[in-house]
């Protein structure tokens, strides 16, 4: 009897442990012949429409090809795309900025691309300077999705009702703080929203002077002095009213929808031209243009706007199907087609010949950034020297974090700037 | 308890060995019906929890394997980290306002729901609701569109002349929208004081009514000794709890804490420290620490109540 029991009891516990590893190993099984790749990327919803039209152009194309997307914010987006590298999901085709694409390259994540070029991937019409930007040791690591610089856009309805008209040659910044200030009076708008949020517009300032956020090699390239200065010029600009207010400037992340000149916080706002088609499908009432930053100086070194890719390609290390990946970017980069659907989305076309051609048959928003680059295209400098190493998405993080406590009154600038000094030497040394 | 349960059969095993033998293989059964909790818990709980504790003495960025660093997690988030104490200072903050004020509530509820009332059971139900959905996220984007610029409340308030105007973009309000946010889902330790109200007997009442006692007396010296160990038991799930709290947070300040490391929740800033930063040797030393702290508060809590919780049964103590 008991040896009966104890069989029915092994079954049970059998039984039981049967369920437990069936659940474990749940994993799907691939389809056979056609390949499937991941491509993911974060961006708003003009991007995200254009870029899964362009993927379908390409999957009509590529019949053994299966392309499947996902976008999403960028906080989350970086977050889960490095917990699925390590943990060995990668994705096939990423989308990265500066600082990612600097941590990424570092931590040896990116799948070195050199080995494709001019083969299945053609870069013979991309400019030097745009590719020099993606390279690490001369080898390139990410593809650059486009073109794009640094603008002011604002409402030009706004400054006409302040009588502000922009000079002909840029403003000086002298001249820009005092138009900000009259803007802010004559229409209780204030005239831009305060650029010390960010670190990016701080890095402008820096090239202005011939300085930079980082060397080369990796290090701080400026001093607490530096960044005081900058933030005693920006929070006694939001003080006078030329500026926009904390609880708007708070909630900046660089997105047209947490925009606060296009929450009407304020008249005029720095932010890269790629973004320009989403301003102006986003902003209601006031016409929107754009007009270079502010500069003391003459000439492409000192305008504090550089050739940068909005946002790179690339391929992970541990990327399943690289053919198909870089046949995907190469697809992005170089195909009319494509072009003409991707317009502006991701900065102008890199391909100067697709360039051309969208910018020629560009109406709307890829129009006014086809128009505002050629405006501005003496004053654009070279992208050397705008590297942004491992520990910059930290620092990129914190800089707005403890701009936060100037401006709702917590610290005062010189203090901030030591703070955020030190924080981010423990970043870039970790 | 379970010592009660086994004494006869030890002393019955002790008479044969075979009888002992056939014991053991029962154990054994046991410990196999057990086996996928055990092999569970091993590979998903004390696995981790002993790598997190090795990790916290590391600098590990995923990438890379972890290089050991010793004890400077620890020193640098003591000395000299500003965001970390402002992550203390927060959540202390969020602790010490929201726990007396959720628990008052939910009481509150609880001994108005006592009363004899006509559909009890849809107002129990309608209280307990957001206890089910206040942890979502849903909830939190609700609260930010409630509490932000233009929302509800900044509209109701100026209505009455009071100007806020967005709550979760100041760093004197933030925070406490979040704190309204953790006293609305007052269901679950509502249900629990109700449970433990039905349970304190009615002579004791009438004793008390008839010894001339109004209903405050009442309140004071009959429903809250009897009710003591449903308290203390809400109150140390409460305090957990609310020093765990984080969706709140993520989702109404964007995942950055703001304004001004207003509403920069311990658990946030490791998630920062962690997935922003990828500096996980740090984030398992702030986990560590946080782990550290909620049991020593739980062991004080639990050791002062052995002055104010009272149980039936050992009145002389």
């Amino acid at each position: 009897m008991s040896g009966a029991l104890s069989r029915t009891k092994i079954g049970a516990v059998a039984l039981v442990l049967a369920g437990v590893v069936s659940a474990c190993s749940s994993s799907g099984g691939g389809s056979g012949g056609k390949q499937s790749i991941r491509f993911v990327w974060w961006g708003n919803q003009d991007r995200a429409t254009a870029t899964q039209q362009a993927v379908a152009q390409f999957e009509k194309k590529n019949p053994d090809i299966k392309v499947s997307t996902e976008f999403s914010s960028y906080n989350s987006y970086v977050q889960k795309l490095t917990t699925q590298i390590v943990g060995g999901g990668a994705p096939d085709v990423i989308q990265l900025d500066r600082p990612t694409f600097g941590e990424y390259v570092q931590k040896h994540a990116l799948q070195d691309l050199t080995p494709y070029v001019g083969k299945s991937l053609n870069l013979s019409d991309i400019s030097s300077e745009l590719l020099s930007g993606e390279k690490a040791d001369g080898d390139q690591y990410a593809i650059p999705s486009g073109q794009t610089t640094q603008m002011i856009v604002y409402d030009a309805n706004l400054f006409a009702k302040a009588g502000v008209t922009v000079p002909a040659s840029g403003w000086t910044w002298d001249q820009f703080l005092s138009d900000m200030r009259t803007v802010g009076a004559k229409t209780g708008t204030p005239g831009t929203t305060d650029l010390g949020w960010a670190v990016d517009w701080f890095d402008s300032w820096l090239h202005e002077q011939g300085k930079s956020l980082y060397t080369n090699d990796g290090k701080l390239n400026f001093t607490a002095d530096d960044l005081t200065q900058f933030w005693t010029m920006t929070s006694t600009l939001a003080k006078q009213k030329g500026a926009s207010n904390a609880q708007a400037t708070t909630k900046m992340d660089g997105s047209t929808q947490n925009s606060a000149m296009v929450l009407k916080q304020a008249a005029s706002e720095i932010n890269y031209d790629s973004n320009l088609t989403s301003y102006i499908s986003s902003y209601n009432g006031g016409t929107v243009k754009a007009a270079p930053l502010p500069s003391d100086g003459n000439g492409p070194t000192e305008s504090g706007m550089a050739a940068l890719p909005p946002v790179y390609y690339a391929v992970p290390k541990q990327a399943g199907h690289k053919d198909a990946a870089v046949k995907l970017i190469d697809f992005l980069v170089n195909d009319p087609g494509a072009g003409k659907i991707l317009g502006a989305t991701r900065g102008l076309p890199p391909n100067q010949t697709v360039r051309q051609q969208v910018c020629s048959a560009a109406t709307a928003g890829n129009k006014a950034v086809c128009d505002y680059e050629t405006a501005v295209k003496d004053k654009i400098g070279p992208s050397a020297g705008w590297f942004w190493p491992a520990g910059s998405s930290a620092i990129k993080t914190d800089f707005q974090q403890v701009y936060d406590n100037v401006i709702f009154g917590k610290s005062s600038p010189a203090s901030a700037a030591k703070q955020l000094v030190s924080e981010a030497n423990q970043s870039l040394n970790s | 308890m379970v010592s009660v349960l086994t004494r006869p059969a030890e002393v019955r095993a002790a008479s044969g060995g075979q009888r002992r033998r056939r014991r053991r293989r029962g154990q054994a059964s046991g410990y196999l019906f057990l086996s996928p909790w055990i092999i569970g818990a091993a590979l998903l709980t004390i696995g981790p929890m002993a790598f997190s504790l090795y990790l916290s003495f590391t600098d590990y960025d995923l990438f890379t394997s972890p290089k050991w660093v010793g004890t400077q997690n620890y020193v640098r988030m003591f000395t000299q980290d500003d965001h970390y104490w402002d992550a203390v200072q927060v959540t202390v903050k969020y602790v010490v306002i929201s726990v007396p004020l959720q628990l008052g509530l939910a009481l509150a509820v609880a001994l108005l729901l006592n009363q004899p009332r006509r559909a009890r059971g849809f107002y129990r139900s309608a209280f307990y609701a957001p206890s089910l959905l206040g942890a979502s996220v849903s909830v939190a984007l609700v609260w930010r569109a409630m509490f932000g610029s233009g929302g509800t409340v900044a509209r109701g308030l100026r209505g009455l002349g009071i100007h806020t105007g967005s709550w979760i973009d100041q760093p004197k309000y933030a925070l406490l929208s979040l704190v309204a946010l953790s006293i609305w889902q007052f269901g679950a330790p509502m249900v629990i004081f109700l449970a433990g109200l039905k349970q304190i007997p009615r002579d004791l009442y009438e004793a008390a009514a008839i010894d001339g006692a109004g209903p405050v007396r009442r309140f004071v010296s009959v429903t809250l000794p009897m009710l003591s160990p449903v308290l203390l038991f809400n109150l140390v799930l409460a305090i957990i709890h609310s020093f765990q709290a984080f969706t709140s947070a993520y989702v109404i300040s964007n995942g950055r804490g703001g304004p001004s490391d207003s509403t920069l929740f311990y658990t946030l800033y490791l998630y920062q420290r962690g997935f922003t930063d990828f500096r996980m040797g740090y984030a398992a030393a702030m986990a560590w620490v946080l782990l550290v702290v909620i049991a020593v508060i739980t062991a004080g809590v639990f050791r002062s109540a052995r002055r104010w919780a009272f149980y039936a049964g050992e009145d002389q103590r």
